[in-house]
């Protein structure tokens, strides 16, 4: 990589600064005065102009620092708005749109760190103190040039569930080589546990095998079972993956050898486990992955209802809707009522919400504190379309739902719930509060069990329900992938999920540059929905390694090699892995030591510069006269 | 209150009435109901749907209040047609009344 000197500042170009201040449609206006800020901001030494609107972010907002450049009339940039994590980048790529470097540009952050904490003057004072301390920084801002880095033209896709396939596909279509990585010897994830997907009723198999044929014929997917990624570093274009595998477990290899003794042939589906692509590993084996990008396909699992929860694990009646889709899949095609171990099913009652939604001082916290506090999405829909394929098939069987609300969203799905009806489902909604009571029947029923609730619909009277078999909507999870998290710093939503940049600005990026989701990994998804995610992810992979190679922040550190002694002290303070190093460079005809940064590893993080004795390195972007500046402004009365 | 029992929507078949499950309890027949009557037609419809037959005959009179003016069938989204529902029911009552001693004294 060439060392990307930063150019001098033309003396003759005077710092012009530009000051945009959005009101973010009253989030910020509401509780800073907006107009006394412009005109305060307009007085800021080195600033030209200061101009405000409703939403910066939006075309005409972009569309006034554009054309103030394209005029000549500002040369440097100051945007007073929301966190830069979320629209930095938008007004960055606005100067680079007019003509203008785009790291002539600084943010000051007056949304969450003024108007959302701060009420009346002092919002407006401390908006004031920030946009100042940005004019000053600004003033003293240099054109950079962008890092490029060489990217491996590769992507390693870890869970082959629908998710993982739909992105090995759409990736390796896209020209590139893709790395297939499943823990289990099965590809297929949790769908391969569903028998017909909701809404279409499409086989869940059919939707697995036409991906794994495909992933088995393209030349450019190779695919590891029973993998687990045990090392990970890099950055965005050379990431490097330790992957281990090992031969399936005992259950595992029996499943699989039955399978090979009837034959060869493309993949093959297991019910309950996933498709076969080939052969297993045969031993432990331990290899590297260099991989331009990392698309995270690490799937859900269903939530583990709790031992007494609407009587789970102490009835044998009371199973999970995962559980009761596999038993429908596996019983007698059809018949006046559903049997299962040969026990006839007049009555089944289904309880939704089981593991969603659940409500702080009301619903009981797992082992480690957690609450779902989030909508799991699918099963509303699933459960309608369990209890239409019992009604359907088993006219003799009745069903009953229990629910706080219906949630089917999405096409197709408020059908599942007037078929439902039609389909003489009798629904039940209930308050959290007041949630159903499973419990033994005494009386005259028949029944094994009988289930009380507090009916919201009959105006709020305890009815009570008989029931043969207890059926619970259990909601998602995210997989266990805690080894996954901590080895590759992913960051993590309350819920547990993995979280993206911005839920609609860039929702399968995570803040890691070429680290991508896909599927629900993020949040629950149906099958279409994980999918829909697999493919935009496998789409911004693409772009982002189309070129062969990647553009990366140039704030990283850099050294003056008139001031270094080659004290070496910026080496032992960094943190960024072999991010700086000392080299022999002749100056004036003499060898000396000098400190040289390996751009593409440097964090910027800055602790180089606080240790150096002469100051003769600083991180581009954030340098000491910038921060001084900033600090002068602040400790000033802007007002005066 | 008993057991729900969804056979009575079956059972309503022979009086003409074949949406009882159809509806899903959104109101809109109570709101859009010219009579300022609580819950009127739901409670009925409700009472149909879980098979409260000693309810809708002790809440007989009720049903004789309705003018069939069509409004509750017309607004109906789930096209379960409350007005039908509620002269079918008057049916069952006219049926089983005398019969089973719900004459008020």
């Amino acid at each position: 990589m060439e060392d990307q000197r930063t150019p001098l500042p033309d003396v003759a170009d005077e710092p012009r600064v530009g000051v945009y201040i959005c009101h973010c449609g009253g989030n910020i206006s509401d509780h800073v005065d907006v107009e006394a800020l412009c005109e305060k901001a307009e007085k800021i030494p080195g600033v030209a102009v200061a101009r405000r609107n409703v939403f910066m972010c939006s075309d005409p907002g972009q569309e006034l620092i554009m054309e103030d450049i394209r005029s000549g009339k500002v040369n440097r940039v100051v945007v007073a708005s929301c966190s830069p994590s979320l629209h930095e980048s938008t007004f960055r790529n606005a100067l680079e749109r007019a003509g203008a470097n785009p790291y002539v540009y600084e943010h000051a952050n007056i949304r969450e760190q003024v108007s959302w904490v701060h009420h009346g003057d002092p919002a407006t004072e401390k908006a004031l103190k920030l946009i100042s301390a940005a004019a000053a920084k600004a003033r003293l801002l240099t054109p950079l040039e962008p890092l490029r880095v060489d990217a491996r033209r590769r992507a390693t896709v870890i869970g082959a569930g629908i998710a993982g396939l739909r992105a090995a596909v759409d990736l390796a279509r896209r020209g590139l080589e893709v790395v297939l990585l499943e823990k289990t010897p099965f590809a297929g994830g949790r769908v391969a546990s569903l028998d017909r997907l909701a809404p279409t009723g499409e086989a869940a198999s059919e939707a697995i095998l036409s991906l794994a044929r495909q992933v088995m014929e393209h030349p450019g997917i190779s695919f590891h079972s029973c993998a687990r990624v045990v090392g990970f570093d890099g950055y965005v274009g050379n990431f490097s993956l330790e992957v281990e595998v090992e031969p399936p477990a005992p259950e595992d290899a029996a499943v699989l050898s039955a399978l090979k003794s009837e034959g060869e042939g493309g993949p093959r589906f297991v019910p309950s486990r996933g498709a076969v692509l080939g052969d297993p590993p045969a031993a432990q084996k331990r290899f590297r992955v260099d991989t331009g990008v990392v698309v995270l396909a690490t799937g859900f699992q269903p939530y583990e209802p709790r031992k007494g929860e609407y009587g789970y694990g102490e009835m044998p009646e009371v199973v999970t809707l995962p559980q009761f889709i596999e038993a429908l899949r596996d019983a007698d095609a059809d018949g006046s009522f559903l049997t299962l171990g040969g026990r006839p099913i007049r009555s089944v009652a289904m309880i939704h919400c089981v593991g969603s939604r659940q409500i702080p001082g009301v619903h009981e916290e797992d082992a480690s504190g957690h609450l779902n506090e989030y909508c799991s999405r699918t099963c509303c829909s699933a459960t309608l379309f369990a209890a239409n394929q019992v009604r359907t098939r088993y006219p003799g069987t009745r069903v009953f739902e229990f629910y706080r609300d219906i949630r089917a969203y999405g096409r197709g799905q408020e059908e599942l719930y007037q078929e439902a009806a039609h389909n003489r489902v009798l629904f039940f909604r209930f308050e959290p509060e007041d949630p159903p009571r499973v419990e033994r029947a005494d009386g005259p029923t028949g029944t094994p069990l009988v289930v009380r609730v507090k009916d919201t619909l009959t105006f709020g009277e305890e009815v009570q329900v008989p029931a043969d078999l207890v059926v619970l909507a259990v909601g998602m999870e995210p997989a266990g992938i805690q080894d996954l998290v901590k080895m590759m710093k992913l960051p993590v939503g309350a819920d547990r999920f993995l979280l993206e940049v911005h839920p609609k600005l860039r929702p399968v990026e995570l803040a890691t540059t070429g680290m991508l989701l896909a599927g629900t990994c993020q949040a629950p998804m149906d099958v279409t929905e994980a999918c829909n995610a697999a493919s935009a992810a496998a789409s911004k992979a693409s772009a982002l390694l189309a070129k062969g190679c990647v553009q990366l922040d140039p704030f990283v550190a850099e050294v003056d090699w008139d001031k270094c002694r080659g004290t070496g002290a910026c080496v032992e303070a960094c943190l960024g892995d072999g991010a700086i190093e000392r080299v022999d460079v002749v100056v004036d005809g003499e060898t000396v030591r000098r400190a040289q940064v390996v751009s593409a590893l440097c964090l910027g993080c800055g602790a180089c510069v606080a240790v150096c004795p002469t100051g003769a390195i600083q991180v581009k972007g954030s340098t000491l006269a910038q921060f001084e500046a900033m600090v002068d402004a602040i400790a000033s009365d802007p007002a005066a | 209150m008993a057991f729900v029992d969804l056979s009575f929507s079956e059972e309503l078949e022979r009086f003409g009435v074949s949406t009882t499950l159809d509806c899903f309890n959104c109101g809109t027949c109570a709101a859009i109901c010219p009579l300022i009557y609580e819950h009127f037609p739901r409670r009925m419809v409700r009472y149909a749907q879980i098979g409260a037959r000693d309810r809708i005959l002790e809440n007989g009179v009720e049903l004789w209040r309705c003018l069939h003016c069509g409004l509750c069938t017309q607004t109906c989204p789930r096209e379960a047609d409350p007005g039908e529902l509620i002269l079918g029911l008057r049916r069952y009552v006219l049926h089983h009344w005398r019969r089973d001693g719900h004459v008020p004294s």
